[in-house]
């Protein structure tokens, strides 16, 4: 696919630019914002962004480096779309936006930073010796204590030994009757970092019937850079995701991350559609896999609680885990799943499941929101971290990776509490234990 | 623009970070939730009323326009700096002071979310009332400044009853200090009720002392589906007669219902006229003594379907079809106007039929929500303001709305505010006589009209 031109003809699409003219400026908006909450700014208030937009569209304002700025000070995390009464779509809005500056003024130097060391050797680094050198580089070049944005480094998570796509058989039989058939998307973090949630997911689905076909030939899903603003670079992810994971004779398509996942289901089809409105050269072909890809993907989690009776049983042993639950931004208002994780983990015969207060707020981690705003950021993610401590969990369960890696780097360490996907509560749970 | 001088004295009172001119920040606090928008010259974010006080010094001295704002809420351009200068936002003045469970009263800065309030007073068991649609963001400030009321004004009033004592910065930067702590406070005039609605005219408030009361024990919300108006109507007037005082009596007309049932499918029948939902609070005993009176006084007027919530969970999806209205009206037509004529109660089958009968002359899609118990009636417009051939027939019909409350006994605004909407129509409901007197007050507090110019005085 080749580039888009950076400034022939409208920003945007013009889905998009009617899209703003739906906002009425009632600012219910600002309540639903983590990021409004913390600044009390206009500017940076959703409705501000919609208004600002507005005016660039219309030629008013050009894409200044305060805009820029602006615009970068958003979590993308989706509270406003699911509080606008007027259906105004502010997340794709301003992603749109950030491309469209980052094509101006390149890409700030600490998110660079943070690609480089991060993106760079999770998401495209296929082998695990890239991954311990990118390690070993950090620790020397910046030393210990250092801190990326609101993030401790000494705090980011291991990576696995050797990457997950290595270990895990293309197919995983199902164990007794073969009640469905499905594709396992794992994504970059469960490859490079979360092994163990990989583990869960075919152990559990085979355990339940599921016949689980992980493809060998899987990336990035292209989210986290496109989310950046680096739509071009995202294409080709989207590409091979769409060509690996349209099969004909699969139930669904399986997938643990809430990103990962909220880009099939949401981004994509937006992604695409608004590319060839724009000029680019996108098949129809595609534009429709898009929309397949998009009604076949299912969460994990949504997928089990969708079929709880597939479930074998499970005799309680040892205490129960009091356990709570943080809903990802991008499930919950990515995917609209939320009550299903739970249902699944209150029937755990190894949970005790609370309730923390406002468990759907925002962790505050947005990605690289973190390293570029690190203030705004600690003090929402201090807000999430106070509502877990309340509970008194000793294990937050997430289905996000982002999420699992904002929440641990800031929890207090002698408190002792473990950030979990739920996944791997319900593979404990079918092997008896609470460890 | 600001003088160099102004800007640095303006920085230096306020502090580099809570002063704003660069042009994305000035047009972020061009608008408000209402169409125009208008550009100030500097943004300021004081953080205490001393700080209010110096800046209005600045400003009276070298007579700089000053528009106080808040969350930017208010749906009749009262936050719109229509003359330039100084938008003074309390946005960070957001301190709850006091809560006083023995005294029941709370103080807090003009920038406490009203639902921050409500959660912080309910932690004590008490209830501060005031209810407006936006309470999520609008702020108590604002509140005071446009007078708020919600749909529990029926049973409770709306903010200035709540309202016992203000800090006050007049224009010059003079602090004055009205009422007190005590609900009763008879000592000169009423200057607490003087600022409250003044939309930010009169002076900058940044104390304000609110009333706080019990928490009612139980509460239940019934639902009633009537094939004509008219039953609706009827139904009203007999709960409002019957010594019953509802925390709410909510009415929707068929256009809004037929959009709810077009995008949600909660079944909502699409030939009816009129849907009543009606909360009750107090005792448990006497809350479901005054449903069954409710459900039956409903059932007499020709309601075909009533529902009773019977556990909270209950209550939320009898209140879904209500708290969805504004959005899917608004999703209807890129945008959407809520207007706020009030009649007397027994006007309200009348007036919600003028409604119709102007919207389908005007050819203009208006339905109908109305906070029944009151009269108060929220007709919610919807247009494309791009389109100037249909504007000018929303011009026309707002025009007539307003005679037509007039007519029927009523006036132009119930809780929203004058503002810069409804100013042009200001001579129906008042005499010259009765303005002028609104000018001397004005003049005496603010000789140099520097506080909000434009508005409704």
């Amino acid at each position: 696919m080749s580039e888009v031109s950076s400034h022939r003809g409208a920003l945007l699409s013009e889905k998009t630019l009617e899209n703003i003219h739906h906002c009425n400026k009632c600012g219910l908006c600002l309540a639903a914002c983590p990021v409004y909450r913390e600044v009390l700014l206009e500017s940076l208030s959703p409705r501000g962004k919609v208004q600002l937009s507005r005016k660039l569209l219309e030629g008013d304002l050009e894409i200044t480096p305060r805009m820029r700025e602006i615009l970068s000070q958003c979590l993308l995390c989706g509270s406003c779309v699911s509080a606008c009464p007027s259906g105004v779509q502010g997340d794709k809005l301003f992603s749109g936006l950030r491309w469209r500056a980052i094509q101006r003024f390149g890409i700030e130097w600490k998110k660079k930073i943070l690609f480089q060391l991060l993106a760079h050797r999770w998401l495209m680094g296929g082998s695990t010796r890239v991954a311990r050198w990118a390690r070993s580089a950090m620790g020397k070049s910046l030393g210990e204590g250092m801190r990326l944005g609101a993030l401790p480094l000494s705090r980011l998570p291991d990576f696995n030994p050797e990457p997950f796509s290595k270990e895990v058989p293309e197919v995983t039989q199902a164990k007794g009757e073969v009640r469905a058939r499905v594709l396992y998307f794992h994504g970059c973090a469960t490859n490079y970092i979360f092994g163990e949630v990989g583990r869960a997911v075919v152990d559990v689905l085979s355990e339940m019937g599921v016949e689980v076909i992980t493809p060998k030939r899987q990336g990035c899903c292209g989210i986290p850079i496109f989310l950046s603003g680096a739509r071009e670079d995202s294409l080709g992810c989207i590409e091979e995701v769409l060509e690996e994971f349209v099969r004909e004779g699969v139930d669904a398509v399986i997938v643990d991350c809430a990103t990962c996942g909220s880009a099939f289901v949401k981004e994509y089809p937006h992604i695409l559609e608004e590319l060839r409105e724009l000029g680019e050269k996108v098949d129809e072909d595609l534009v429709e896999k898009a929309r397949i890809l998009a009604s076949k993907t299912r969460d994990v989690m949504a997928f089990i609680g969708d079929h709880m009776s597939w479930l074998p049983d499970m005799s309680p042993q040892g205490p129960r885990l009091r356990v709570t639950y943080h809903d990802p931004c991008h499930l919950l208002k990515g995917q609209g799943v939320g009550i299903l994780p739970r249902k699944v983990l209150a029937g755990l015969p190894n949970v005790e499941f609370v309730e923390m207060d406002a468990p759907d707020a925002c962790c505050g981690g947005g990605g690289s929101f973190q390293v570029e705003h690190p203030e705004i950021s600690s003090k929402i993610t201090a807000r999430k971290i106070k509502s877990i401590e309340a509970t008194g969990a000793c294990v937050v369960a997430t289905g996000c990776p982002g999420c699992r890696i904002t929440i641990n780097a800031h929890l207090d360490s002698e408190k002792h509490i473990r950030v979990l996907h739920p996944i791997e509560l319900v593979k404990m749970a079918l092997e008896g234990g609470s460890s | 623009m600001l003088s160099q001088k102004v800007s640095e004295e303006l920085r230096e009172i306020v502090g580099e970070e809570d002063y704003l001119s660069g042009p994305e920040d000035l047009m972020a606090y061009s608008y408000d939730a209402y169409l125009p928008d208008a550009l100030p010259d500097a943004v300021v974010f004081p953080t205490s009323t001393e700080e209010v006080s110096s800046v209005m010094k600045v400003a009276y001295r070298e007579e700089i326009p000053v528009t106080p704002r808040g969350a930017g809420t208010n749906i009749v351009g009262g936050t719109l700096p229509l003359r330039g200068g100084i938008v003074l936002c309390l946005t960070k003045m957001n301190r709850i002071l006091e809560v006083n469970p023995e005294d029941r009263y709370a103080v807090v800065e003009p920038g406490v979310v009203n639902g921050d309030l409500q959660k912080e007073a309910a932690k004590y068991g008490l209830f501060y009332p005031p209810d407006p649609a936006s309470l999520n963001v609008s702020t108590i400030g604002g509140n005071v400044a446009e007078n708020a009321g919600g749909p529990r004004g029926v049973k409770y009033g709306v903010t200035r009853d709540y309202l016992l004592g203000l800090t006050v910065v007049l224009a010059d930067g003079r602090v004055i200090h009205t009422g007190g702590k005590t609900t009763k406070n008879v000592t000169g005039y009423d200057l607490t009720g003087l600022f409250c609605g003044s939309e930010g005219t009169l002076g900058i408030v940044t104390s304000i002392t609110v009333k706080l009361i019990a928490k009612p024990e139980a509460q239940k919300s019934i639902q009633a589906i009537f094939e004509t108006l008219d039953g609706a109507g009827k139904a009203v007037s007999r709960i409002m007669a019957s010594g019953i005082v509802p925390v709410a009596l909510e009415l929707m007309d068929s256009t809004v219902m037929k959009l709810i049932e077009e995008s949600h499918r909660i079944g909502l029948p699409i030939d009816a006229e009129g849907l009543l939902l009606i909360q009750v609070d107090g005792s448990k005993d006497s809350v479901e003594r005054e449903t069954q009176r409710v459900a039956q006084f409903c059932r007499e007027n020709g309601a075909k379907e009533i529902r009773v919530s019977r556990e909270a969970t209950d209550e939320e999806i009898l209140w879904f079809a209500r708290r969805t209205a504004f959005g899917v009206m608004a999703r209807a037509r890129p945008n959407c106007i809520v207007e706020d004529v009030t009649v007397p109660v027994s006007k309200l089958p009348a007036m919600v039929r003028e409604i119709t009968e102007l919207a389908a002359r005007h050819r203009v899609t208006v339905g109908v929500l109305a906070h029944a118990g009151d009269g108060n009636m929220h007709p919610l417009i919807l247009f494309d303001k791009r389109d100037r051939e249909e504007m000018e027939r929303v011009e026309k019909f707002t025009e007539d709305l307003f005679s037509k409350a007039v007519e029927l006994g009523g006036t132009l605004s119930g809780e929203h505010g004058i503002g810069l909407a409804k100013e042009r129509f200001l001579n129906m409901v008042m005499t010259p006589e009765t303005r002028e007197v609104l000018r001397q007050i004005k003049k005496s507090l603010d000789p140099k009209g520097i506080l909000n110019p434009g508005k409704f005085v």
